[in-house]
C-alpha cells in the first residue's frame, strides 16, 4: 500500500463525507437491488446476484476508506479553498442550459451556458462571449440540421428557421 | 453503377404508370397535407426511425405532403417517447408518431401509465415474421424434431433472441403455450443486438435461435443455418418461401414485428380519417413499393378501423404471454 | 496469388477521382462527429444511408469506411486535447493522452495516435485481405463461457489503471460495476437500478458517463481553483513532431497493439474498448519507466489507440466473410448494403468481388488520407489550446451538451452527465482515479451477461468454465497475469539469498 493512514491525525472532514456518500450509494443500491422483481423465468443466475455483489462490494470497501478518513485521510495533499464565485458562475450556466433546452431550445440554452461558464472563468467581455456562443451555437445547430439532418433540440429560435 | 440506374430507370417508369392513372391522382389530391409532424420515439437510425423517414420520402417525391419536421426522442423501446408525444401533441391533426409491435410489449413490461392505447392507431405499413433457425448440423431436421425435444423438456433446449420479454422471446412463449408447456420452463438466452445472436447459433452455442427474418437471411440461403418455421400468417413471397409456417406444422401461432404510424389523441375521427386517407396515398406511390422493395419490407398495409382491431388483439396477445413470463 | 490481383483490382476501382473524392468525404465527416462525443460512427452512417438511394454500391461503402476510420481518428484528438472522449474506445487513450497535451507534449501525443492508427490500421487491412475467413471461422468458436473467461482476463489488466491507492480505485471500479447494471436485464427483462424512471429502461449510455467524468468534472475542478491561478495549460514545448525518443518508445506499441486489437474486432462481444484495456495495461507492464504511466507516458497513447483501429478493420471481417455484424455501426453497414439488394455473407467475395475488393482497397487509401490529413492537422488542433481558458471551457460544455443532448433530445441523459460531473468533481479532489469507473462499466455488463448466458447454455453446470477448452486458456491466462508476478519476484529474491 502506498499509503500510510497517519494515526493520530484528526479526521479529514471533505474525506470523511466522501466516503459516506459512498456509503450512502452502496445503501441505495442494496435497496434497489432488494426491489428488482424476482423472475418466474428460469434462470440459472437471477437478476440479482451480480448487482449483490457490486453493492456489497462498494459497502465493504467504502466503509473501509471511511475508517481511512477518520483515521487521518488518505494521505491526499491538502485540498486547496474552494473558489466559490467561479463554481457558482458554472452551476449557474449547467442549470440554465438544463432549464432552457426544453423550452427556449438549444441555441439560446448553449449561449446561456457559454456566457455564464466564460464568466465562471474569469472572461469580462459579456458582449464578447455571447457573440461567440451565439456563433458556436448556430453553426452546430445548422450544421445538425442541414448536413445530418437531426434535429438538435428545436425550440423558438429553430423553429423560424 | 448499373445497379442504381436499373432503380432510377424503374422509379421513372413507374411514376409515369402513376400519372397515367387517373383515380389515383385524384385521391393523391385529396389526400394532400401543408405540413406533417413526425414523431419517432426512437434514436435516428433505427427501425421506426427509418420507417418515418421513408414516409417523408415518399410522400414529399409524390406531392402528398409539403414538408415534414421530425423529432427524435429514444430510449426505452418507445415508452420515453410516447408520453412526451401525448402531452405535447393532443389534439394535433397533423402530428404522427411512428411505432409497433415493440412498443407494446415494452408499455406492458414497463408498467409505464401512458401506452399505445393513448394514441389513435392510423395505419400499419410494414411487418416482418420471426424465424426459428438451427445450426445446419443440427440433429433437428424439421420442426417436429424441436417441438418434440420442447416438448419433453424445454430446459434442455437453450433457445438464443433478443433481450427477454422482446419480440423474440415473446414468439417463443406463445409456441412453448401452443406445445402445453408453461413459457417460463424455457431456456431462454438473451443476447445483445449486434450479431451475438447470429453468431452463437452459428457457432452452436444455443441450440436453436429466433430472430426477425432478414437477420439469419443470408446464412440460411448459404445453408449454415436451416430455417425451421416462420412465423408470419402466410409463407414468405420469394426468398425463403420454402420455410414453412408454424400454423402448417399444427402449432397456432402467428407472430410478426410490425411498424406503424399512430394520430395524436384528442384528434377527431374526421382527422383521423384524413391521415389515414393520406397514408392509404403513400402507400399506393410508386415510391413506397420501390421502398419496401429495396428495404426487404414486407408490406402489411391496415388502416383506420381494422388496424385498431388488430392493436387491440395483439396487446391482449402479448400481455398473456408476458404474464406467463412474469414480466406483466 | 488470386488475393493480390483481386485488390490491384480494387485498387483500380478506390483510385479513381471519383471514389477518392467519397473517401475524402467520409474521412472528414468521420473525423468530424468522431469528435463530438456521443456521436459516432454508427449515428453518422445511419444519418447518412438515404444517400444510397442516389449513388452506385461503391461509392456508398467507401464513403461509410471513410466515416468508420476517420471517427477513430476524431475520437483520439478530442481525448487528448480536451479531455472529452468522443469514443468509447479512446477513454483510454484521454489517460495519457491528455496529461501530455497539460504538460505542453500535445503535438507528439497527437502524432504518434495518428501515425499509430495508420500501422495498426494498415497491418489489420493486410490482415483482413489475406486471413479474413480463417479469423472469423476461429472466432465463432468461442461463446459466453470464453467471453466470460476473457472477461476476467480484463479485469486482472484493469489492476494497472487502478491508481495510487487500491481501496480508492476499488471503489470507483465498483461504482462503475452499478452504473453498468442500470436498465433492463438481458436475461429476465426485468427493470434494474431504474428508480421507476422509464429514461433508465435502456441503461446508461457509457460516453455520456465518461464525458461527465472527464470533461464536466474537469470544468468543475478547474473552477473551484480558479483563485489559485493554477492549473493552467503549460505552454506548449519542443516540437510538434516526434522526437527519435518518441519513435523509439512508439513503434512496439503500435505494433502490439495492432495485433491484440484485429482479432477482438473479429468476436462478436468483443468490442473496440476491450483490447485498449489490455493494451494499456500490457504497455504498463513492458514500459522501461512504468513511473511514467498516469504522468503522460507516450506508450499508453501509442498502444491503445493502434488497438481501437485495428479492431476497426476487424469488425469489418465477420460482416464481409459472414454477414455477422459485431459491432453497431457494422450492423448499419449491413442494412445499407441489403438496400442496394446485396446481401452480404458467405458469398460475397464471389458474387460481388468488384464492391469488396474495392473497399478493402479504398481502407488502404483511406488510411493513407486519414494520415495526411491528420498530421498536417496536428499543427492546426494543438492550437485549440491557445483560445483562452474561459472560452475553452465554455465551449468544451457546449460540445458535450450536444453530444448528449442533441441526437437522443432528452434532458435526462443531460442531467445524468452533470450529475456524473458532480461526483467527478469530488474524485477530482479527493484523488480517486476515474477510469476504472468507466471500465468497469464497460466490461462489467459483458461479464455478467456472459456468465449467465454461459450458464444457462450448459444448464447450470459452473464447470462450464473450466471443461470448454479455450475457456480453461483463458482463465490461466488470467491466472498468472494476477499471481506470476509476485511468483517470479518471490523465487528471484529466494535465487537472490541462495
Amino acid at each position: 500500500m502506498p499509503e500510510q493512514p497517519k494515526v493520530g491525525r484528526r479526521p479529514v472532514t471533505g474525506e470523511v463525507a466522501a466516503a459516506g456518500a459512498l456509503v450512502v450509494i452502496a445503501l441505495a443500491s442494496l435497496w434497489q437491488t432488494a426491489v428488482i422483481p424476482v423472475s418466474p423465468i428460469y434462470a440459472r443466475v437471477g437478476p440479482t446476484l451480480f448487482p449483490q455483489i457490486a453493492s456489497w462490494g462498494l459497502l465493504v470497501i467504502a466503509v473501509l476508506l471511511l475508517i481511512q478518513a477518520f483515521r487521518g485521510g488518505f494521505g491526499v495533499e491538502e485540498s486547496l479553498s474552494i473558489d466559490w464565485r467561479a463554481l457558482a458562475w458554472v452551476a449557474a450556466g449547467l442549470t440554465a442550459n438544463v432549464v432552457l433546452i426544453g423550452t427556449l431550445g438549444f441555441v439560446f440554452a448553449a449561449i446561456a451556458l457559454f456566457v455564464c461558464v466564460s464568466r465562471g472563468f474569469g472572461s469580462t467581455g459579456l458582449v464578447r462571449d455571447a457573440v461567440i456562443g451565439t456563433i458556436i451555437a448556430f453553426g452546430a445547430y445548422l450544421g445538425f440540421e442541414k448536413l445530418l439532418g437531426v434535429n438538435i433540440g428545436a425550440g423558438i429560435l429553430e423553429g423560424l428557421i | 453503377m448499373s445497379g442504381s440506374i436499373t432503380r432510377r430507370g424503374a422509379l421513372a417508369a413507374a411514376g409515369a404508370l402513376a400519372l397515367a392513372h387517373p383515380a389515383r391522382a385524384q385521391a393523391q389530391a385529396q389526400a394532400r397535407f401543408e405540413s406533417v409532424f413526425m414523431f419517432v420515439p426512437a434514436a435516428p437510425g433505427g427501425g421506426w426511425d427509418s420507417t418515418g423517414r421513408a414516409i417523408e420520402q415518399a410522400a414529399r417525391a409524390a406531392g402528398l405532403v409539403g414538408s415534414f419536421q421530425f423529432e427524435n426522442v429514444g430510449g426505452g423501446g418507445g415508452m420515453v417517447g410516447l408520453p412526451r408525444f401525448v402531452n405535447q401533441r393532443r389534439g394535433q391533426a397533423n402530428a404522427m408518431i411512428v411505432g409497433g409491435s415493440i412498443m407494446l410489449g415494452t408499455g406492458i413490461t414497463g408498467k409505464s401509465s401512458v401506452t399505445v392505447r393513448d394514441v389513435q392507431p392510423i395505419a400499419r405499413l410494414t411487418s416482418e415474421a420471426g424465424v426459428i433457425v438451427v445450426p445446419a448440423a443440427s440433429p433437428f431436421r424439421d420442426f417436429a424434431g424441436l417441438a418434440a425435444a420442447l416438448r419433453a423438456n424445454p430446459g434442455a433446449v437453450p433457445i438464443g433472441g433478443s433481450v427477454a420479454g422482446g419480440i423474440d422471446h415473446i414468439l417463443l412463449g406463445l409456441i412453448l403455450r401452443a406445445l402445453g408447456q408453461a413459457p417460463r420452463s424455457a431456456s431462454y438466452v438473451g443476447f445483445q443486438a449486434g450479431g451475438q445472436n447470429i453468431a452463437a447459433v452459428l457457432g452452436g452455442q444455443v441450440q436453436a435461435s429466433i430472430s426477425g427474418y432478414s437477420e439469419f437471411a443470408e446464412q440460411i440461403k448459404a445453408g449454415r443455418l436451416r430455417a425451421l418455421a416462420i412465423s408470419g400468417e402466410a409463407r414468405l413471397a420469394g426468398d425463403g418461401a420454402d420455410i414453412p409456417t408454424l400454423r402448417e406444422q399444427g402449432v397456432d401461432v402467428t407472430l410478426a414485428n410490425w411498424r406503424g404510424v399512430f394520430g395524436a389523441p384528442g384528434t377527431t375521427a374526421a382527422q383521423q380519417a384524413a391521415l389515414a386517407a393520406l397514408m392509404g396515398a403513400v402507400h399506393a406511390t410508386p415510391q413506397w413499393q420501390e421502398i419496401l422493395r429495396t428495404r426487404g419490407w414486407a408490406d402489411a398495409f391496415l388502416a383506420g378501423e381494422a388496424f385498431g382491431r388488430f392493436v387491440e388483439r395483439d396487446i391482449a396477445d402479448t400481455e398473456a404471454v408476458l404474464k406467463d413470463l412474469g414480466l406483466a | 496469388m488470386d488475393t493480390l490481383a483481386a485488390l490491384a483490382g480494387g485498387f483500380a476501382t478506390a483510385l479513381t477521382p471519383t471514389h477518392l473524392m467519397f473517401a475524402f468525404i467520409g474521412c472528414f465527416l468521420g473525423t468530424a462527429v468522431g469528435v463530438l462525443p456521443g456521436i459516432g460512427p454508427a449515428l453518422t452512417v445511419a444519418l447518412l444511408l438515404p444517400i444510397t438511394f442516389q449513388v452506385p454500391a461503391t461509392s456508398a461503402f467507401i464513403l461509410f469506411a471513410g466515416v468508420y476510420y476517420g471517427a477513430m481518428y476524431g475520437g483520439s484528438t478530442t481525448s487528448i486535447l480536451l479531455n472529452t472522449p468522443g469514443e468509447s474506445a479512446t477513454i483510454i487513450t484521454a489517460l495519457e493522452g491528455h496529461k501530455m497535451a497539460r504538460a505542453g507534449r500535445a503535438g507528439p501525443a497527437l502524432a504518434t495516435a495518428a501515425i499509430g492508427s495508420f500501422v495498426a490500421g494498415t497491418i489489420a487491412t493486410g490482415a483482413l485481405t489475406f486471413a479474413a475467413p480463417v479469423v472469423v471461422e476461429l472466432a465463432l468458436k468461442l461463446g459466453p463461457a470464453e467471453y466470460f473467461s476473457l472477461m476476467v482476463v480484463a479485469f486482472v489488466a484493469v489492476s494497472a489503471v487502478l491508481g495510487a491507492s487500491a481501496l480508492r480505485g476499488l471503489a470507483c471500479l465498483f461504482l462503475g460495476l452499478l452504473l453498468g447494471i442500470v436498465g433492463v436485464d438481458l436475461q429476465t427483462g426485468q427493470p434494474r437500478f431504474t428508480f421507476g424512471m422509464i429514461e433508465f429502461l435502456d441503461g446508461i449510455e457509457v460516453t455520456i458517463v465518461a464525458v461527465g467524468l472527464f470533461a464536466v468534472a474537469e470544468t468543475l475542478h478547474l473552477a473551484t481553483r480558479r483563485k489559485h491561478g493554477e492549473d493552467e495549460i503549460i505552454p506548449l514545448q519542443g516540437s510538434l513532431w516526434l522526437s527519435r525518443e518518441d519513435w523509439a518508445r512508439s513503434w512496439k506499441p503500435w505494433l502490439r497493439g495492432a495485433f491484440l486489437g484485429f482479432p477482438f474486432g473479429a468476436i462478436p462481444a468483443g468490442g473496440s474498448e476491450l483490447p485498449t484495456f489490455l493494451s494499456y495495461y500490457m504497455e504498463k507492464k513492458l514500459s522501461k519507466n512504468p513511473a511514467e504511466f498516469g504522468h503522460g507516458a507516450i506508450e499508453g497513447v501509442a498502444g491503445p489507440e493502434a488497438a481501437n483501429n485495428a479492431s476497426a478493420a476487424g469488425v469489418l471481417m465477420p460482416m464481409l466473410t459472414l454477414g455477422l455484424p459485431t459491432s453497431v455501426t457494422a450492423a448499419i453497414m449491413l442494412s445499407a448494403f441489403q438496400s442496394y439488394g446485396i446481401q452480404p455473407g458467405p458469398m460475397l467475395f464471389v458474387t460481388q468481388g468488384d464492391l469488396v475488393w474495392g473497399l478493402i482497397a479504398s481502407l488502404y487509401v483511406g488510411n493513407v488520407m486519414l494520415l495526411v490529413l491528420n498530421l498536417p492537422l496536428v499543427g492546426l488542433w494543438v492550437k485549440i489550446l491557445k483560445i483562452p481558458t474561459p472560452q475553452l471551457y465554455a465551449g468544451i460544455l457546449v460540445f458535450a451538451t450536444i453530444g448528449a443532448y442533441g441526437v437522443s433530445n432528452s434532458v435526462v441523459d443531460l442531467l445524468v452527465m452533470y450529475a456524473v460531473g458532480i461526483v467527478g468533481l469530488f474524485m477530482k479532489r479527493y484523488d480517486f482515479p476515474v477510469a476504472p469507473a468507466v471500465i468497469g462499466m464497460i466490461l462489467g455488463p459483458l461479464a455478467e451477461q456472459a456468465f449467465r448466458q454461459a450458464l444457462t447454455i450448459s444448464q447450470g453446470d459452473p464447470f462450464t468454465f473450466i471443461t470448454r477448452p479455450i475457456s480453461a486458456s483463458f482463465l490461466v491466462v488470467a491466472l498468472l497475469l494476477a499471481v506470476g508476478p509476485k511468483l517470479w519476484n518471490a523465487y528471484a529474491a529466494s535465487r537472490a539469498r541462495a
